[in-house]
């Protein structure tokens, strides 16, 4: 998966290999065995049992060529912030082989080492410090970092008395300026405004440029995207996969999806259990209300292929199918559909009387299909509404949020509608490459 | 500091080597966050540092009160008591507060451990540094006390008070290696903090601060416990220069040096062996 890297002869920044990383079960009353194990092994997990271990990252392989941007990317606890600490030298591996090549800065938390009752410009000397710049080069860089953090009229305040952004600033104005040679950056932009995040972003940007090194770790998989050459996705401490930052981010979102299409199904399989042993006394009023003389006995999302999902990408032909049960033959029946967003947006709606159909007769069993052919929604969330009344609107059977569903697509977009489109220009406008 | 001389002399294994080499090698560091843990100490407070001094002038004041007053001394060879007392009491101050503060130093500061690249023996050393500090700041006070015992015609200090510097520098070594060590263990071992809380106030009766060690003569079981304790040569030397105005013997001096080495190898031997275990259990 090479293709995007730099063409550089250089051996690589960052040399990961077969590397395991275990983390040891804290029992109670353990900590003699863990003294003596920390003593004599020199390691917390060195001949533990397996059910001792905890597994946080297993078999990960990776290169980082000098002036790449490497993106990780993937769920909470998937090993990303273990991996981070590992290239900085913080933990040692259980097994396997970490080389970095220079000097190494890692932002895991901005402003390590600030103390809130002194003021900013001692801390900034203090945290220059402690990222490994001597006195002169911080004294030399001071003006740079108070301008980068646009902290100059708090820089005598004791840091307790800044708000969070500030203190992040500042943090991340020492960290940058320390100059290394390979930056690691852990989740730290998602903090501080709109205005300090761009010019933190133009800064990294530089860096790149610069022929520097970036390890970076997010859950904002569209910053990771716009920064990164490549992208590595974990998945619970296993390297799922690694290369292009849009085929592995893409991989990942559809995972993604399909786990919440997982949970939806779940959720339906919950409501209808409770549903079922619901007293009859007590129907849930909220979600079910009717008559009951017709029931909607299943509701089900079939793809394109006509298989049951939970999640359909933007275009994807869907069909919405019902099992309708009449308790007795009806002459007067309506059959409805609604969209709707999980706050409650209305997205699309329709029934057959509104189309149409008039009705003659219902019995028994019947299953109704509503088939629609390359459904355009944006990304997101949906649920449906499905419900059998009379042409006067008197419920039979009213089933809110009966199925739920995700949505992805390809491109993101704002609103609840998708339509295929593309974009033309005049002469007068023009266009650079993405890198 | 006794580590180098006794790396030249003797050629002692890399290892143990290895904590003393990293500390030096972090010095501006060091003493950053010494400075950093003073200025944040007494930020914001009225009388500041001079509250670092308030602790030890209750106690003298205490003690002097209720063994020169109430318990007339049955032995002499502490007389001014005062003085007596203040030139063992402020580096056992100095000693018990930085193990205190550095068996905590790990634990305490586990966020710079967790979230930053940063040398761990650095932590333990800033306490035992910043105590220090305090222990410099009250060297007045012992300063004037001398004087006042001069004035009053005590044969008090004189110029063997001069060799002060040499019996601190001799046991920084120990009190580091013992704040290492123990830092470290604490970090498994939370334990360590409540046992050494309790093994120092045992051991501040054990140690002749608040009596000479002559007046033991009569118990010898208890001398011997006395005279073992590894703190006690430090103290005999305290008063032997600052309230004898004695240079202390040269046995005193190679005890010193040999319990300081031994406890500078023991802590960093120690600290050295879990370093790499520190992080995650932090």
């Amino acid at each position: 998966m090479s293709e995007i890297r730099p063409a550089s002869s250089a051996s690589p920044a960052i040399e990961v290999e077969n590397l395991i990383k275990l983390y040891r079960r804290t029992a109670p009353g353990d900590q003699l065995r863990t003294l003596k194990s920390a003593l004599l092994e020199r390691s917390l997990t060195r001949h533990l049992r397996r059910e001792e271990a905890i597994v946080a990252l297993d078999g990960i392989d990776f290169s980082v060529a000098p002036g790449e941007a490497f993106g990780v990317v993937g769920g909470n606890g998937s090993g990303k912030s273990t991996l981070l600490k590992l290239v900085a030298g913080m933990l040692k591996p259980s097994s396997g082989r970490i080389d970095v090549r220079g000097r190494v800065a890692a932002m895991i938390e901005l402003g390590a080492g600030f103390h809130p009752e002194i003021s900013g410009r001692e801390n900034v000397f203090i945290n220059g410090a402690v990222l490994g710049l001597p006195r002169r080069e911080i004294e030399r860089r001071y003006d740079d970092i108070v301008e980068f953090s646009g902290l100059a009229d708090f820089m005598e305040e004791p840091v307790k008395n800044y708000s969070s952004g500030m203190y992040v600033r500042l943090g991340f104005a020492v960290a940058i300026h320390t100059d290394p040679d390979v930056l690691l950056v852990d989740e730290v932009l998602a903090v501080g405004d709109e205005a300090f995040a761009h010019r933190c972003l133009r800064r990294i940007e530089e860096f790149l440029a610069a022929g520097r090194t970036l390890l970076f770790v997010s859950h904002s998989l569209d910053l990771v995207e716009g920064i990164c050459d490549r992208v590595l996705w974990l998945e619970g401490g296993r390297q799922r996969l690694v290369g292009e930052p849009r085929r592995v981010i893409d991989a990942y979102r559809q995972e993604v999806a399909e786990r919440e299409g997982e949970a939806h199904k779940a959720a339906k399989e919950r409501r209808e259990e409770r549903e079922e042993s619901a007293a009859e006394g007590a129907p849930e009023a909220r979600l079910r209300w009717g008559s009951g003389e017709a029931e909607i006995t299943k509701v089900r999302l079939l793809g394109p292929d006509g298989g049951e999902r939970y999640h359909l990408s933007s275009g994807e032909d869907a069909t919405f199918e019902l099992q309708v049960e009449a308790r007795r033959p009806l002459g007067d029946f309506v059959f409805g559909i609604a969209l709707s967003t999980p706050r409650g947006h209305e997205v699309w709606g329709t029934n057959t009387d509104l189309e149409g159909y008039v009705p003659s007769r219902l019995a028994g069993e019947a299953k109704v299909r509503i088939v629609c052919p390359a459904l355009r929604l944006a990304p997101g969330e949906y649920r449906v509404d499905i419900a059998v009344h009379t042409r006067d609107g008197a419920p039979y059977d009213y089933r809110k949020e009966v199925v739920s569903f995700t949505v992805t697509a390809k491109t993101g977009g704002v609103g609840v509608y998708f339509p295929d489109h593309r974009w033309e220009f005049g002469d007068g406008v023009q266009w650079g490459k993405d890198d | 500091m006794a580590e180098e001389s006794s790396a030249g002399a003797v050629r002692l294994p890399i290892l143990m080597l290895r904590v003393a080499r990293q500390i030096l090698h972090f010095l501006p560091l060091l003493l950053t966050l010494t400075a950093r843990d003073l200025k944040a100490r007494y930020r914001g407070s009225v009388l500041g540092f001079l509250w670092s001094l308030a602790n030890p002038l209750l106690l003298l004041g205490v003690y002097t009160f209720v063994f020169s007053v109430i318990f007339q001394p049955r032995t002499p060879g502490q007389d001014p008591y005062a003085l007596f007392m203040v030139s063992g009491l402020f580096p056992w101050i100095w000693l018990s507060t930085s193990l205190l503060e550095g068996t905590m130093s790990l634990i305490a500061n586990s966020g710079l451990l967790r979230k930053a690249v940063f040398p761990a023996e650095l932590l333990p050393m800033v306490s035992v540094l910043s105590n220090l500090v305090h222990l410099l700041l009250a060297v007045p006070i012992i300063a004037a006390a001398i004087v006042t015992g001069r004035i009053l015609h005590y044969p008090v200090g004189g110029l063997a008070s001069l060799l002060l510097p040499a019996v601190i520098l001799l046991e920084i070594p120990l009190v580091a290696g013992l704040a290492l060590g123990l830092s470290a263990l604490n970090v498994h071992f939370k334990d360590v903090r409540d046992l050494l809380a309790n093994l120092l106030t045992l051991l501040f009766f054990l140690t002749p601060v608040l009596y000479p060690l002559e007046s033991l003569r009569k118990y010898l079981p208890i001398y011997w416990v006395v005279r073992s304790n590894p703190f006690t040569p430090f103290t005999l030397a305290y008063q032997a220069t600052l309230f004898r105005g004695e240079i202390p013997a040269p046995g005193l001096w190679v005890q010193m040096a040999v319990v300081s080495l031994v406890a500078w190898l023991c802590g960093s031997w120690l600290f050295d062996r879990l370093r790499e275990t520190l992080v995650e259990a932090a």
